[in-house]
């Protein structure tokens, strides 16, 4: 006992491998936040949590970002009665989409696709995530801003369609800004079109006609992405 | 056997990258030797199953990874080290270790020591608090093995694993593939001929697509004998002389 303490030779039967193996996996040890802690209850793989809460587009910087972009617009909204909020949501959530998964934004995406968890899985938990809070952030934006409330909800079936357009663009081009790009693009062309139709680029938001249409467009560009992320075979 | 391949190809539009391997491998250190192009990386990302085959048959621990469900078995028993890593350098070494320990779906509880003894492993225990960005290219090699090993794998794949790495770490290196080889199968794809001597008791040669050559490092030196093969070291003169004599 005596020895101990002085730096003199350990007992022979002390293993200081294994002794220091348990040392530096306390000392290493990464504690999780409530976050992930929780998301990892949610989805029963703490695996799948860690890659939740590394999604770009949940990071403290990007949520920041678009609170300001929303704030903003809700605070236009209020003093000029156009409803911005509506107009500006659906291509927020489509840049948060385009920067939540793929090559273009994981450093490691080859060896992520050698993983048990698999990467089909990560796309799906990390999208539905960074569109329920957009979703919710929009929502709490448009409330703020005094929107009517068939624009207030208005924006959330286009907000699909432009976040499905984006998240396949940058899956099929391997690049989360050309994801950005077709979803704002895609938003553009839709709300002009509107305004070309019938003098208000609103009807894009209230017209129960185009509900299909926007169904329609999430539906395959969302088969779009299944087909872009199967394990790759045949001649390709 | 850890890996049977049966008349394996993979095409990539008209370019034959991996023709008609057939291989099989038990515990031990397996080294794929070839020149570039060779198809050693096509190979390998089919048994990362990152890839599927065009055509052939692939079992890896005895199961069929063309399902989800053996898929994912096999994956949980595998560790990969491509040959562009790519990392997060806001990661530090353990963090990094750790995120693809949990992907390879470990126990939680058993993550921290499977993550330290990894780190010590690859000799980066005095760098496991740095982050990825302020590394060297040859301690982020070392990291890249250290997520492989994690998970104390049975089937180890490894794409140019020296690459970076300084003589003294590539002999640490070799050490470690040896002692990693008795209880799994290590397969290590290299153009260092002396790696495979130093650490491999098997080796495949590989030539536009084909295995050329298969069998021990000595019975691949031993090709030489007779010939003006080139090269610097026994070896090497093998290696070249089994190209030479397929080219020819």
């Amino acid at each position: 006992m005596s020895d101990i303490g002085t730096g003199a030779t350990p007992p022979p039967d002390v293993d200081l491998d294994r002794v220091w193996i348990g040392v530096a996996a306390q000392v290493w040890r990464r504690q999780p936040g409530p976050a992930e802690r929780t998301a990892g209850r949610l989805l029963r793989s703490p695996g799948l949590a860690r890659a939740l809460l590394t999604t770009p587009s949940l990071l403290l910087p990007w949520l920041i970002a678009s609170v300001a972009v929303l704030a903003v617009g809700a605070v236009a909204t209020r003093g000029t009665g156009e409803p911005l909020v509506a107009l500006l949501a659906p291509g927020v959530a489509g840049a948060g989409i385009a920067y939540a998964y793929g090559p273009g934004i994981d450093p490691a995406w080859e060896l992520s696709r050698s993983m048990a968890v698999s990467d089909r899985m990560v796309l799906l938990v990390r999208a539905f995530a960074v569109f329920a809070v957009n979703a919710v952030l929009g929502l709490a934006a448009s409330f703020a801003s005094g929107t009517a409330a068939a624009l207030t909800f208005g924006w959330l079936i286009p907000m699909t369609a432009v976040c499905a357009l984006a998240l396949a663009a940058a899956t099929v081009v391997r690049s989360p800004n050309a994801g950005v790009a077709a979803g704002l693009a895609g938003w553009t062309i839709t709300l002009l079109s509107g305004q070309a139709a019938t003098g208000q680029y609103t009807v894009v938001l209230s017209a129960s006609a185009l509900v299909p249409v926007y169904l329609a467009v999430a539906a395959v560009c969302a088969a779009v992405v299944a087909y872009a992320t199967r394990l790759p075979k045949g001649t390709t | 056997m850890n890996v049977e391949i049966v008349d394996l190809t993979r095409r990539f539009g008209r370019t034959e990258a991996v023709a008609g391997v057939s291989l099989q491998a038990g515990p031990g250190v397996f080294g794929l030797l070839g020149p570039n192009g060779a198809g050693k990386t096509s190979l390998l990302r089919m048994l990362a199953t990152v890839i599927q085959p065009s055509s052939g048959t692939l079992r890896l621990l005895g199961r069929d990874p063309g399902s989800y469900g053996p898929r994912r078995e096999i994956r949980r028993r595998l560790g990969y080290l491509p040959q562009n890593l790519g990392y997060y350098p806001g990661f530090t070494v353990a963090e990094f270790v750790e995120y693809f320990a949990l992907l390879k779906d470990m126990p939680p509880s058993r993550v921290p020591a499977a993550v330290a003894t990894a780190v010590e492993r690859t000799g980066l225990g005095d760098k496991a608090r740095a982050k990825l960005r302020t590394l060297s290219g040859g301690m982020l090699r070392r990291a890249g093995i250290a997520q492989a090993i994690v998970n104390e794998p049975d089937l180890l794949l490894l794409d140019e694993p020296t690459a970076g790495l300084d003589p003294e770490q590539r002999v640490a290196f070799r050490a470690l593939l040896r002692d990693l080889g008795e209880r799994a199968t290590v397969i290590v794809s290299t153009h260092l001929v002396e790696d495979v001597g130093a650490a491999c008791t098997q080796v495949a040669l590989m030539d536009a697509g084909k295995v050329v050559f298969y069998g021990t490092p000595a019975e691949l030196t031993a090709r030489a004998d007779g010939t003006d093969a080139a090269g610097d070291a026994p070896l090497e003169r093998g290696y070249s002389a089994v190209l030479a004599a397929v080219r020819s």
